[in-house]
């Protein structure tokens, strides 16, 4: 392993890249003070453990990490050692210059080749992580590796070759974190750990993609697993949870209907109340005549 | 043509068929609702939720079957699980989420009136076991601990029972569903006094009790227009899916009991009189006049397979959790009766009947250096199913159980369908049609439509498919192992306290 370390605008090889702050392989054959304190992340950092034994908070959870185990550190959230050591070992770090949008998903820039609705289903994912540390993810090593000889060697095309190598990285890591976080074979668990998801975030526009990527399938398995398990589409089971979260504001006096519309995902008070009428009969003024709440 | 439509709301989903007048199956649809568990014991679920599943449903059905090719709906008959409890305020608005059978917080509750004298009393007018399943303790649960919803509340219902109220806007229970809150005095038909002292709320406070076979009014009319339904269309309060599986089974005033496994199960008996059992284990509940549903509920089933499956099947190739139950159930053949000598109490969840102990838990036993594998996979199906015999023993204390039909997912399969018939020593019958709730629910509504003169003429249409006989060898050889399965469950009692105890505070 050879070591480097390039820094936007301090290393002339980052210029073709502005969405690259900062890229690093470190062997860290000496213990100093502060070389690890916790710091608050700018941008999107993937950390690699090449060598070692690290003992890391990633907002403020503490992991261990051993060999092949990759870190994802999202803009805003804090990285470091409590005692501020960098451990004896090797390092691979990789920042992207992509910060979070209003609902706090992240999208990669126009370098990216990935499709907008493929940007959206990983950045919404990505925000959705429930650990920051991806288990024997070989994958990553190696495609750093191979993003750091680009880097240093400017070969013929190497600007592209350089995004796509990024691209590449984030579907792996956002494939393996669906993945790491699914209970094998059982569906009904798949299927609550994104009810919780679509719960949590209803006025979303999910897409039928990054519904079947939080479950870790494709789209048509996951179309057909949903309509088994549950008996609709999920479209369908969508418009169906938001439906019912509507109908249980509907009955509280405090929230217009406006809001409850946008709150649940629909795009007006119109869409809202044309989706809510051919379900009930009512419209949800009607609805929310007839039932209301007391204090 | 006319059709009847049957909702039964289940423990997770709302499963909604349409049958013609002569019973067979027009169209059916299923709709999905989770269940929340907020904390350890806690077990809930968003009655809007429910309610809107179940109009989606009903409402694509209509649509999609029953408007399409011209039939006329005479009757719309419900279902539902057991023990739910929703607190709604005085306008019937729901005060947080309802909470199901298997909400077990009301634990202290139970316990402590278990041991008080008033137990005795409480089971003798309602006939039903005092558990934390059971809505009057939860009642007594919410009164303890959250006073302020307890004063607010307007109404203690059963899902069910909100759902009736939200289309035609009666507060309705019927009788069955009724004994299953553990408030209705059994032998009158009425809310029993003194469990309402101790749950501390006024009759006023309950829907009204009344019939399986009363009508719940009238759809709401934006509910009509909608749904493409008139006043003709008689809608029926119904009755709880265990007393509906049990008519659907076709076991009605007979010699024979029926046996339900999906996630959790049941063994039941009807007959004409109630089962009044010394140490209170026994269910009870009214059906119609002089006709009652009488067994016991376990939490084993399907539900503790599915997690063997999940902890020690091949993890491996696709997600799919029917091939590999599959292929675990061809291995568990290849160990004979008995699993050479490996025991397993499926205490995962508690248990309700027969031992009625929340704090009970699981346990393999006899294990030796021998036993591999397919033993442990034998052994798990066999505990489920020692537990459910274990049922049907205490239903033999009282009536004798000359032949059984079984029903739900668990129950039906060809395997475990000959291990019940060799446990039990009976015949074991599977009847056509598989959803036995549905049939139940089609039967009464036929009964009360006069396409039927009673419920006997009705159970006596449902058709056998399949007999699996008894093998006497296996059953000795069953009966051995069983003998120590009992004992070993009563046994452990002190263990199970114990290290029930120390789970619960894991953390600490």
């Amino acid at each position: 392993m050879y070591q480097f370390h390039y820094q936007q605008g301090a290393a002339g090889k980052l210029d073709a890249f502005p969405h690259i702050l900062e890229i690093y392989a470190k062997k860290n054959t000496a213990i100093q003070l502060q070389s690890f304190p916790q710091q608050v992340a700018k941008g999107l950092c993937i950390y690699f453990i090449q060598e070692g034994k690290f003992e890391w908070w990633v907002n403020g959870v503490h992991y261990f990490l051993f060999p092949g185990d990759t870190v994802l550190v999202l803009p805003g959230e804090t990285i470091g050692n409590e005692k501020g050591l960098l451990e004896l070992g090797s390092i691979y770090c990789l920042e992207l210059n992509i910060k979070p949008l209003k609902q706090g998903e992240l999208v990669p820039g126009v370098w990216s080749g990935l499709g907008q609705a493929e940007c959206a289903a990983i950045g919404k994912l990505l925000h959705l992580k429930s650990t920051s540390v991806l288990s024997r993810m070989s994958d990553a090593g190696r495609i750093l590796t191979s993003l750091f000889y680009e880097i240093h060697h400017l070969e013929l095309a190497y600007v592209t070759r350089v995004n796509q190598l990024i691209d590449e990285l984030i579907i792996a890591i956002t494939r393996q974190l669906t993945r790491q976080c699914l209970p094998a074979r059982d569906f009904s668990s798949i299927f609550m750990k994104l009810e919780d998801a679509l719960r949590k975030d209803l006025s979303h526009q999910w897409t039928v993609e990054e519904m079947a990527a939080i479950a870790g399938m494709g789209t048509t398995l996951f179309t057909e697993k949903v309509k088994g398990f549950t008996g609709f589409t999920p479209i369908n089971y969508l418009i169906n949870i938001r439906i019912s979260e509507a109908t249980r504001l509907l009955k509280r006096r405090d929230i217009s209907i406006t809001d409850i519309a946008l709150d649940t995902g629909f795009y007006s008070s119109q869409h809202f109340s044309t989706t809510f009428k051919k379900l009930t009969g009512y419209t949800p003024g009607e609805f929310r005549k007839n039932n209301t709440y007391t204090e | 043509m006319k059709c009847i439509i049957t909702i039964e709301l289940g423990t997770n989903a709302v499963r909604i068929f349409a049958f013609d007048l002569n019973g067979s199956v027009i169209g059916s649809m299923k709709g999905f609702y989770p269940t929340f568990y907020s904390q350890t014991d806690y077990s809930e679920q968003d009655p809007e939720q429910i309610f809107i599943t179940m109009l989606y449903v009903l409402k694509n059905l209509l649509n999609e079957v029953i408007h399409a090719r011209k039939y006329t709906v005479a009757s719309i008959c419900f279902s539902s699980s057991m023990h739910s409890l929703l607190v709604v305020d005085k306008n019937g608005v729901p005060l947080g989420n309802a909470l199901t059978w298997a909400d077990n917080r009301a634990k202290k509750e139970a316990r402590e009136i278990n041991a008080s004298p008033l137990a005795d009393t409480l089971y003798a007018s309602t006939g039903t076991p005092l558990h934390p399943m059971s809505p009057l303790l939860k009642i007594a649960w919410l009164r303890h601990n959250e006073p302020d919803k307890f004063q607010r509340a307007g109404k203690f219902l059963s899902v069910k029972s909100y759902v009736i109220y939200q289309l035609t806007g009666a507060y309705l229970i019927d009788y069955s569903l009724a004994c299953a809150t553990g408030m209705m005095d059994i032998r009158t038909a009425d809310w029993a006094e003194e469990a309402l002292q101790y749950a501390g709320i006024s009759r006023d406070q309950l829907p009204q009790l009344v019939s399986v076979f009363a009508g719940a009014g009238n759809l709401k009319k934006a509910y009509q227009n909608s749904l493409g339904i008139t006043d003709d269309t008689r809608i029926l309060v119904g009755s709880s899916d265990g007393c509906m599986a049990t008519l659907g089974a076709g076991i009605w005033n007979s010699d024979k009991a029926t046996i339900t496994i999906e996630d959790s199960s049941a063994v039941r008996i009807a007959g004409n009189h109630i089962l009044q059992d010394e140490k209170k284990r026994v269910f009870n509940y009214l059906l119609t006049d002089n006709c009652f549903i009488s067994g016991g509920p376990s939490n084993s089933g399907s539900g503790i397979f599915e997690w063997f499956v999940k902890q020690f099947g091949d993890s491996t190739g696709a997600y799919d959790m029917e091939t590999c139950l599959t292929t675990l159930l061809e291995e568990a053949t290849k160990v004979p009766p008995g699993s050479e000598g490996l025991l397993f109490l499926p205490y995962l969840l508690g248990e309700r009947a027969p031992i009625w102990n929340p704090d009970a838990r699981g346990c393999f036993f006899g294990i030796n250096i021998q036993h591999e594998k397919q033993h442990f996979i034998r052994a798990t199906i066999e505990g489920i199913l020692y537990e459910i015999y274990s049922i049907g023993r205490l239903l033999m204390e009282h009536r004798d159980i000359k032949g059984l039909s079984v029903n739900g997912s668990f129950a039906t399969i060809p395997f475990c369908s000959q291990m019940i018939a060799d446990m039990y020593n009976v015949p074991v019958y599977v009847t056509k049609h598989n959803n036995s709730v549905s049939v139940g629910a089609f039967l009464l509504a036929a009964t009360e439509m006069g396409i039927y003169r009673t419920l006997d003429e009705a159970a006596a249409q449902v058709e056998i498919d399949k007999t699996y006989w008894p093998q006497e060898l296996h059953h000795q050889t069953y009966m051995k192992y069983y003998d120590i399965f009992e004992r070993l469950s009563y046994k452990l009692s002190d263990e199970f306290a114990r290290i029930a105890e120390l789970q619960a505070h894991r953390t600490q």
